[in-house]
């Protein structure tokens, strides 16, 4: 890495870090504005609809920060599908912030006749998004939130702040179409990006455990003390260095998929774990709405079921299997 | 091959196998039929045979027998090993940990004396930092170096000494000072193994084999020009290397791992009855996890080396890798050991030689946890060293 990237990572990161803490305080579609405002959406996006076109590694300390804050907007599936819209009208307007854009990670609909039909779901703030991406058979289509045909429903996830929603189809008309290598663009870089995300969310719950452990006095002295909680937060920052390396070799090597893939499984399985650690150091105070561990542990769960982490084992397991038959 | 000629980068890959698949003898592979346990005499001829066609010694400089090429092409010949499944290093204290304090603290001379008979495999190296008092806290070491003229004499005891039956010198932690100095005042030799006074007394391993020893120094005599840098020198030398080794050492070993993986799947999936538990979707979960498990240990060790080969410091992620690495290994050796215990009794050949492998490998990994730092000395790193968590006040 040369020390202008470098730099330049670091720019994005703290840039990111600045508009998560904003959106915070903003209404879903002020978020919007905040966050195209500083050129986050459109970083992977192509240039001729207004983004950056850079590439994944820059688009990881994005998600990270997105992640560490608790960012209330689907950014990954923005920032991925303004990339994949290239040149399209569509891909400007989400880089501007003028659309809000989701996709429903789970399900396939039918394309018949030009024609849409199907329930699909996993899509998170499709209740507030004004265009959602549908996977079909053989590609995905673009439609509108509000288009006749189309129908938001609650879905059932654990996250209430990015909540996931089904997404009913009748007979809606696509806005745009996406065929297979596209799609399969978006899904590899979604698992990167959620391991990005998943990679902030258990930085600043292993930040929270060190901070609680270090005031609250127990038995006499501070819980940091005590050992067993000391190697408590030495296995969340463990996690926290798995998902970071299996990130880097991730951006090393492009073109490997399980490495990939591995970026993905590593984050759900030992970011999860991390997170309930740290909800457990905080004691009863844990257990309580007010604390964050559980918003960062609903998140993290949402990202495992949007990315099919249990079909991702399968797949390598399957894969393994044929290998070595 | 004159080692001038060595190429770099992908041609090295080319070159590395190009000479495995010519120079490994047949039998030497864990995971092929044919394969016989390799005696000491075989093991020494093999790796002398890679230093000399280039596959140690590789980052070492070309005046004390190495290669003079980058860590990177370290990295590449410790990937095509491991993919093979060739046996551990009879050396690899000499190697890892010897040879570079040596690099480190010796003077021209020694570097001179050591370096190349150690990647010839003329001299192998055992490791004396461990006591019966002093584990993984080593400040507790009692072993005593005293001066004799400009000569030492040292007595004490070390005890988990690798590959001390074997060895021709020892990397010995001992004493100048007081106890009470703790990590200060303590000094490093090469001690001679043959020297008067020196008794190796082998210790059976829960695997039964004797790869370890007490051994016992009574007034060793070691001469002034095998103390290794200053006597104060030792422990922070040690600690210095140990960080960076702790990173890079034994660096085939996620491949070396997918290679034990393979060999398993490939014994099951050719056993009926394991072939159907294997597909089923019970055992998915676990054999995608460890492949994932073998991705993370190469996500620390690649990028690792690209920042060493860019001059960056990589401070205790040592650490990290080695307690996931030693965790994940023997996660799989415990899966291994389930699968092929459900074998059906009668003679399956490749069964049997995957059970005989896994059983050893659950066995031995048992100490993967324990050597080079416990786990829970690598978590205690962390948590003072990384997270800088405050002590007791």
């Amino acid at each position: 890495m040369t020390n202008d990237t470098h730099d330049a990572l670091t720019a994005f990161a703290a840039t990111a870090a600045n508009a998560v803490a904003e959106c915070a305080g903003l209404a879903p579609r002020a978020r919007a504005t905040c966050l195209a405002e500083a050129g986050l959406i459109g970083v992977l996006a192509a240039e001729s609809a207004g983004g950056l076109a850079l590439g994944l590694d820059h688009a990881v300390p994005v998600l990270h920060a997105a992640g560490a804050g608790l960012l209330g907007y689907p950014l990954l599936e923005s920032m991925l599908l303004a990339a994949a819209l290239g040149g399209q009208a569509e891909a400007a307007r989400i880089v501007l912030g003028e659309a809000t854009a989701t996709i429903a990670w789970a399900g396939r609909a039918t394309l018949a006749g030009g024609r849409l039909s199907g329930t699909v779901g996993r899509a998170p703030m499709a209740d507030s998004a004004d265009l959602i991406l549908v996977l079909t058979g053989t590609g995905a289509a673009l439609v509108g939130a509000n288009a006749a045909g189309v129908t938001v429903r609650p879905g059932d996830g654990l996250d209430v702040e990015a909540p996931d929603c089904e997404v009913v189809l009748a007979n809606a008309t696509p806005l745009a179409l996406l065929e297979a290598d596209a799609v399969d663009a978006i899904e590899q870089g979604a698992q990167l990006l959620r391991a990005a995300a998943i990679g902030g969310a258990v930085e600043t719950c292993l930040a929270a455990a060190v901070a609680y452990t270090s005031t609250r006095v127990q038995f006499g002295k501070a819980l940091v003390s005590f050992q067993a909680l000391r190697h408590a937060m030495s296995r969340q920052k463990l996690a926290a260095e798995h998902i970071g390396a299996a990130i880097a070799r991730s951006l090393m090597r492009p073109d490997d998929r399980l490495a990939r893939a591995a970026a993905f499984a590593a984050a759900t399985r030992f970011g999860a774990a991390a997170v309930e650690s740290a909800l457990q150091l905080h004691g009863g105070m844990g257990f309580t709405w007010d604390i964050p561990m559980h918003r960062h542990l609903r998140r993290i769960r949402s990202w495992e079921a949007q990315g099919d982490a249990p079909g991702l084992h399968r797949r390598l397991a399957a894969e393994l299997l044929t290998a070595n038959a | 091959m004159p080692t001038e000629t060595l190429p770099s980068g992908d041609a090295y890959r080319r070159h590395v196998r190009a000479w495995l698949t010519v120079n490994v003898p047949a039998g030497l592979r864990i995971d092929q039929p044919g394969y016989r346990t390799p005696d000491l005499e075989t093991c020494r001829a093999f790796e002398a045979g890679l230093h000399a066609g280039g596959l140690a010694g590789i980052t070492w400089p070309v005046e004390y027998g190495g290669h003079g090429l980058t860590i990177r092409e370290h990295l590449i010949a410790n990937q095509e090993i491991g993919r093979l499944g060739l046996p551990e290093s009879i050396n690899s204290l000499g190697k890892e940990l010897a040879g570079p304090i040596i690099m480190a603290v010796g003077t021209e001379a020694q570097k001179q004396r050591f370096l190349r008979p150690l990647l010839e495999m003329k001299q192998i190296w055992c490791q004396g930092f461990s006591e019966p008092g002093a584990g993984s806290d080593l400040a507790g070491l009692r072993t005593r170096a005293v001066r004799d003229g400009d000569n030492w004499r040292v007595s004490g005891r070390k005890i988990w000494t690798s590959a001390s039956p074997w060895s021709d010198r020892c990397l010995l932690l001992a004493r100048t000072g007081a106890l009470e100095d703790r990590h200060k005042g303590l000094a490093l030799f090469a001690m001679r193994m043959d020297a008067p006074g020196v008794t190796v007394q082998p210790i059976r391993q829960i695997d039964g084999s004797a790869h370890f020893a007490e051994v016992i120094l009574e007034d060793v005599p070691i001469d002034a020009a095998d103390a290794l840098g200053a006597p104060d020198e030792g422990w922070s030398a040690a600690v210095r290397v140990l960080a960076i080794e702790r990173a890079t050492n034994r660096m085939y070993r996620a491949w070396r791992f997918e290679n034990e993986v393979a060999h398993l799947v490939r014994a099951c999936r050719a056993n009926p009855t394991l072939n159907g538990i294997i597909g089923s979707g019970e055992y998915h979960r676990r054999l995608a996890e460890i492949l994932v498990d073998i991705e993370i240990i190469k996500g620390y060790v690649e990028p690792t080396v690209e920042r060493l080969a860019e001059g960056e410091a990589i401070g205790d992620r040592g650490s990290l890798m080695k307690l996931h690495w030693s965790e994940a290994h023997q996660r799989f050796a415990v899966l291994a050991l389930e699968l092929l215990d459900q074998a059906p009794p009668g003679a399956d050949p490749e069964v049997a030689a995957a059970r005989e492998r896994f059983q050893h490998l659950y066995l031995r990994g048992r100490a993967e946890t324990i050597y080079a730092g416990t786990t829970e000395v690598q978590l205690g790193i962390i948590a003072d060293r990384m997270l800088k968590l405050p002590r007791e006040r």
